[in-house]
């Protein structure tokens, strides 16, 4: 019997679906057999994020609707075998999603896989209940700035409320140098006032803008920092201690210290 | 604001931020939560003496449990 676990944020933009995309892949090159699933219905982007936009057939409301089997709309990644993508519907919107038929899908698909993870919509309305209601744990993903944080701790309190019990947090977008400047807030501030498990922090990086517009997933092409951080993220949900990395400051030349900061 | 007296960027935001949860979380209107602090001092009163406004009740979140703290200072044992 496989983990259902959804990734969600409240707040839009934070990195979601990246955060999906890679952590899938991460956990399928420790060869574990993973879903990764499109939630968020009517504004699919997961399939774009992984580059399968032309191998989607079918999605999760055919599979509600009847119109094919959970096997025929499982696309698989094309790099690795065990990775698959359960695309969204474009065409339905959140209020289309019979929320009890979706748990009933995912459970059938935890029963052949390791892991589903769920991709959250942002928001706290029905494509986000749809979601969550089939997971069991929950990653939340914040990015480090105070309307982001605000959005996760109301999103952790729903989670709760709802039954799921191993919630970790995700620090996205993590730019060291912001960090050493005291412009933004530090980890371990985010740590403190969510009161949460940290599970990875994943540092701003370019690469990642790059690889999704090329349509290819940062974990399995990519050898940037940010790709041990997804590593490292799958490693500790497959239970493994590993310690978390050192994200060191970008070098800075002679001439960098006559600049104003 | 002059350059030398001028606070960081991350203690502000960190301010902010747990200013905003301490409403976010709180789950009892401000009447309500009055209410519960007349109520807890009452029950109190009856076995210690405590003064009437010096109550706080603060609601806050650990890790998958929130807790509603109430401190009450004593002033004395009620002598029965």
């Amino acid at each position: 019997m496989g983990r259902a676990i959804v990734i969600t944020s409240g707040k839009g933009g934070v990195g979601k679906t990246t955060v999906t995309a890679n952590v899938g892949a991460s956990l399928a090159k420790l060869g574990k057999k993973v879903v990764v699933a499109d939630m968020d219905i009517g504004l699919r982007n997961l399939d774009v994020v992984m580059g399968l936009e032309n191998r989607v057939v079918y999605n999760i409301m055919d599979i509600v609707e009847g119109r094919c089997k959970i096997s025929q709309a499982l696309v698989r990644e094309k790099h690795l075998s065990n990775l698959f993508l359960l695309p969204a519907s474009q065409m339905h919107t959140k209020e289309d999603v019979d929320i009890e038929a979706i748990n009933e899908i995912i459970s059938i698909i935890k029963e052949n896989f390791d892991y589903v993870l769920l991709d959250s919509p942002a928001g706290i309305e029905n494509g986000f209940r749809s979601a969550a209601a089939p997971a069991t744990e929950a990653l939340i993903v914040v990015t480090p700035d105070v309307s982001s944080v605000r959005d996760a701790d109301r999103v952790v309190g729903l989670l709760e409320n709802n039954g799921i019990e191993g919630i970790s947090l995700i620090i996205n977008r993590y730019d060291p140098n912001l960090v050493a400047k005291r412009k933004t807030l530090d980890k371990d501030d985010i740590i403190d006032v969510l009161g949460l498990d940290l599970i990875g922090v994943i540092p701003e990086d370019k690469e990642i803008i790059d690889s999704e517009n090329r349509g290819e997933i940062l974990s399995i092409v990519g050898k940037s920092l940010s790709v041990q951080s997804f590593d490292n993220i799958a490693k500790r949900i497959e239970g493994e201690d590993v310690p978390f990395l050192e994200i060191p400051k970008e070098k800075r030349g002679f001439l960098d210290l006559f600049r104003r900061k | 604001m002059s350059w030398f007296s001028r606070k960081h960027t991350d203690e502000i935001a960190k301010e902010r931020l747990k200013l905003i949860l301490v409403q976010d979380r709180s789950l009892l209107s401000p009447s309500v939560l009055n209410e519960l602090k007349e109520d807890i001092l009452k029950v109190i009163n009856r076995y210690v003496e405590v003064g009437e406004s010096d109550i706080s009740i603060d609601i806050r979140r650990e890790t998958h449990k929130t807790i509603l703290e109430a401190v009450v200072p004593v002033k004395g044992v009620k002598k029965s």
